[in-house]
């Protein structure tokens, strides 16, 4: 896979490279039988600094499996996943416990990745308190700090997460995976949960903090239209493998696989004509 | 009928009933060990306010027993003598709760004994001996039940959380003792521990006994919960900021268990309580002279006790009321922790 | 084909398991048959002695395990101290004690509680359903033992049936029909026992799912096509709800032969039970493990018969090859 210029023309060493990563669940049965399950088969790419890419596909093309595996949630089978100058798929325990506070992951259902039965101010702090570098007076001025941050206020810290609406909700997983600082920042269909006026605007406030913290995004979601609003570049998986990439408006606009196109078919638009014909 | 908040109610029912019980030395007339051999198997006397003689009498009182004529165990009322119940009266020194010396019973009597419950071949009163049981049953099952669910939660979790040949050895050894009926297993577990110890001995045994039969099926469902929490989002959002098994099964994932543990233990509980009466009625429990709602029974095996002495099958019942009560918590537990269980509409399941 | 083979291996595998917890426990055990008498002074240590050489009860452990399992293939299971003979023959009369209150109180219990139950779910919430309701909590609360020992209470004090045993004294001189009210007599205590014991929470697992079932469209649309009540009670809603009734089936089989020890100790039904106390308050080793390994085997079978008519009555089984 070579390695693309970023959208604002320098030549960068790039953010993130993935090289062939391979990720395959086995299961062995009692009775010797082994069930196995190859959710990802060689994937390439590249995210340049202070970008959004986009990873687009259908549901168990194995978008997530991509997620955990470079946010160190889980271990590749085999490829690498090179992020500031190492390969952190073959790190120890403890040096990928380390790497992890600098890849953080917001998930798609913000009722599901916050627990229920913790306040808003312990679900908040939890990494922080992990983290355990910091007193406990920095740790609530940082939470104040981040509540701000994502648009909530701090009088909310006693609620539960049952309490906020799904945005609001959202915001609090934002951050709460803002509290360590990552670099860069795995979004898992972090906005498919949401109702429309919604998405639109965590969206706006992602890509505020984009500017302001200078992250990176891998905007992981099956929604073409999520994608053309928030990336600048694509890339598409089919089957656990990336089978294009480029700038966004060049693969919305000549896109030049099947299933990319299946996708563009897919969204829902107002005027047919900008669409490019499915080949039958 | 639906009140607002039921498992506090019977929680409360629960509560007193355990009381009761807990504080059996001052509800409990007399010493549950002290013999009358004089007076074996006086029939329950039951408290008047009227006598004989039509006078109201504001403080109750029982008539004096004395054998019918030409029978030497038969026992009718003597309506000339009256047995008036003194309230709050100094007897038989005690241990409140284990450690308050006390000797204020809530009721009691001068010259004759009132024996509510009659008496059994000893003499001994029955009512007080029922109390006094009920303390050792009890605590048999309480600490039989926080026995299994000790056991149960440990190997549960472990198999669900670390998987692997970890989950299916522990699933299939829990397999194992689910096959055997129960009280089968645990008389046969009883009968290989030495059989005549003194009572606090056998107290303990029977506990380690009782608790070590049921843990499999508590175990399969802290397994199913722990497995599904392990899958949870904000588990795995924790391990992304660094946080060790430890931390996540203590934080995270235990708290989830929490109410399977206790919908179980509300099951669990009098199942043990009549496993431990069931022990002590056939002779492999709580040993004589130490009363327990089970070895209270135990007489009745003998064909002469069915026939003459009715009064001694009342102990039985004894049991009623708890049932009654931890069959309300149960289903309330249920309706509270688990309202979307799929038999939504019905009034909870023991299985 | 494959499932059935599947089950039985796994149900071999269950008894082969148990057969090593069972043996396993008698290592811990502190005492044995001998006990006595070696207290006795009149018996000379040496021939206690001898006599446990000649039991093998100071063999080790996998020893003795397989000298039992040899015993066990020859048709013998090991010997018992006290009655002095093989366990086998005495294991299987009393067996048949057991196994004959035991079934007939299953046939009873859910020939009560079927009808009951879908009766009581098609009133749901009404008034019939909740005084069953109320019954059944009733009958939930008495104790096992209660249940028991009340039933023989009663007995004793009307005389309607005999207090005891399985058969009365002059049974052998009975005419065939004499013979068997003489059974039925002696049986109707103990499966009456059995049966309220297992009644209340059988009717409200089946009230319980086919209310569920009840709920469901699909029933709605055959009423909508006329189908008769009866035929929509029992050929529809029952077969629906028939998957967890049968694992409750399953359950109920071990819920009654646990339930059939204490009956049979308390109404001298010469079964099972009274043995196993028996030998357990005498320290007779292999006629307690049999017995344990017996009592299992039924459950075991009684699971396998449920698993088969799940096979039976479950499409889904069947087609996705049956793996639990």
């Amino acid at each position: 896979m070579e390695v693309e210029t970023s959208p604002s023309g320098q030549n960068m060493q790039p953010f993130l490279r993935v090289e062939k990563l391979v990720k395959c669940y086995e299961r062995q049965n009692v009775f010797g039988s082994r069930d196995r399950l190859l959710a990802l088969d060689g994937v390439s790419f590249a995210v340049a600094r202070e970008t959004t890419l986009a990873v687009v596909g259908e549901s168990g093309s194995g978008k997530s499996t991509l997620g955990f595996c470079i946010s160190c949630l889980e271990i590749p089978t085999s490829g690498s996943i090179w992020f500031e100058g190492r390969d952190i798929a073959v790190l120890t325990e403890s040096e990928r416990r380390k790497v992890r506070a600098q890849i953080q992951l917001i998930f798609q259902d913000p009722s599901n990745s916050l627990n229920p039965r913790w306040s808003v101010e312990d679900i908040l702090l939890e990494p922080l308190n992990l983290e355990g570098k910091l007193k406990r007076e920095e740790t609530k001025q940082r939470a104040a700090a981040l509540m701000t941050q994502v648009g909530l206020s701090s009088d909310m810290f006693q609620r539960s997460p049952a309490q906020l609406s799904g945005g609001q909700r959202q915001r609090l997983a934002i951050a709460r995976a803002l509290a360590l600082e990552p670099k860069l920042l795995i979004l898992d269909e972090a906005l498919s949960a949401l109702d429309c006026s919604v998405q639109a605007q965590i969206a706006n406030l992602l890509i505020e903090l984009q500017r302001t913290l200078g992250m990176t995004y891998l905007f992981i979601t099956h929604d073409l239209a999520m994608a053309a609003h928030l990336a600048d570049e694509i890339a598409v998986m089919n089957r656990g493998r990336v089978v294009e990439q480029g700038p966004a408006e060049k693969v919305l606009r000549h896109p030049k696989e099947e299933i990319t196109r299946h996708l563009l078919a897919a969204m829902p638009s107002l005027d047919n004509a900008e669409r490019p014909p499915l080949e039958s | 009928m639906r009140t607002r908040h039921p498992f506090a109610k019977w929680l409360a029912i629960l509560g007193a009933l355990h009381a009761i019980v807990a504080c059996a030395g001052f509800f409990a007339p007399y010493d549950p060990i002290e013999q009358h051999r004089k007076n074996p198997y006086l029939p329950p006397m039951p408290l008047h306010l009227m006598d004989a003689q039509g006078h109201l009498h504001l403080r109750p009182f029982a008539y004096a027993l004395k054998l019918r004529d030409g029978t030497f165990d038969q026992y009718k009322q003597d309506t000339s003598q009256l047995v008036p119940m003194k309230f709050f009266k100094s007897g038989a020194g005690y241990r409140l709760l284990g450690f308050l010396p006390s000797r204020i019973h809530l009721f009691g009597s001068e010259d004759a004994r009132i024996c509510l419950l009659g008496t059994d071949a000893y003499g001994r009163d029955q009512f007080s001996r029922l109390l006094y049981g009920g303390q050792i049953s009890l605590l048999a099952g309480l600490l039989g039940a926080a026995c299994t669910l000790s056991i149960g939660l440990c190997v549960g979790a472990a198999a669900g959380y670390f998987g692997g040949w970890r989950d299916d050895a522990l699933m299939r050894i829990a397999e194992l003792f689910l096959a055997l009926p129960w009280l089968y297993l645990l008389f046969a577990l009883r009968a290989f521990l030495p059989l005549s110890v003194s009572p606090l001995k056998a107290f303990f045994l029977i506990v380690a006994v009782i608790g070590a039969v049921g843990w499999a099926r508590p175990a399969r469902l802290v397994r199913g919960v722990v497995l599904s929490a392990k899958e949870r989002d904000f588990v795995r959002a924790a391990r992304g900021f660094g946080a060790t098994d430890s931390y996540l099964l203590r934080r995270h994932i235990l708290p989830e268990t929490s109410s399977v543990l206790l919908t179980q233990a509300a099951i669990l509980i009098p199942q043990y309580v009549l496993a431990e009466m069931t022990l002590s009625f056939l002779g492999l429990g709580v040993p004589e002279p130490a009363p327990s709602w089970g070895n209270l029974l135990s007489n009745l095996q003998q064909y002469s006790v069915l026939v003459s002495y009715w009064w001694m099958y009342l102990p039985a019942l004894a049991m009623v009321p708890f049932f009654l009560g931890y069959l309300g918590l149960a289903s309330s537990l249920q309706e509270r922790l688990e309202p979307y269980k799929i038999e939504r509409r019905s009034p909870g399941s023991l299985a | 084909m494959r499932f059935f083979l599947q089950r039985l291996r796994h149900a071999c595998f269950l008894l082969f398991g148990v057969s090593i917890l069972a043996f396993l426990f008698t290592t811990l055990a502190p005492g044995n048959y001998f006990d006595e008498m070696r207290l006795n002074p009149q018996i000379a240590p040496e021939t206690v002695a001898a006599l446990r050489a000649q039991y093998q009860l100071d063999r080790p452990l996998p020893v003795r395990y397989a000298s039992w399992m040899n015993s066990v293939v020859h048709g013998q299971m090991g010997f018992s101290f006290a009655y002095n003979s093989p366990v086998a023959p005495l294991l299987f009369v009393r067996a048949r004690n057991t196994l004959l209150l035991t079934i007939t109180a299953t046939l009873i219990a859910w020939g009560i509680a079927l009808p009951l139950g879908v009766w009581s779910a098609e009133r749901f919430g009404r008034l019939p359903d909740r005084l069953l309701s109320w019954a059944t909590a009733a009958l939930l609360v008495i104790p096992d033992l209660a249940l028991a020992l009340g039933l023989l209470v009663l007995t004793v004090r009307t005389g309607w049936f005999p207090t005891g045993g399985m058969t009365s004294l002059d049974f052998e001189s009975l005419p065939l029909s004499g013979k068997l009210r003489d059974l039925a007599l002696h049986m109707t205590l103990p499966v009456a026992a059995l049966v309220l014991s297992a009644l209340p929470l059988l009717i409200r697992h089946v009230r319980a799912s086919v209310a569920e079932v009840l709920d469901a469209p699909f029933i709605l649309a055959a009423r909508g096509h006329g189908i008769p009540r009866r035929t929509l009670l029992y050929r529809y809603a029952l077969r629906a709800a028939a998957n967890p009734l049968i694992s409750l089936f399953g359950f109920s089989i071990g819920a009654l032969l646990s339930g059939s020890l204490l009956v049979e100790v308390v109404m001298s039904w010469p079964g099972l039970g009274p043995l196993l106390l028996e030998s357990i308050l005498s320290r007779d080793l292999y006629v307690v493990i049999d017995g344990v390994l017996l009592s299992t085997i039924f459950l075991v079978s009684g699971n396998f018969i449920a698993d088969i008519l799940l096979y039976w009555a479950d499409p889904r089984i069947r087609t996705e090859g049956g793996t639990r």
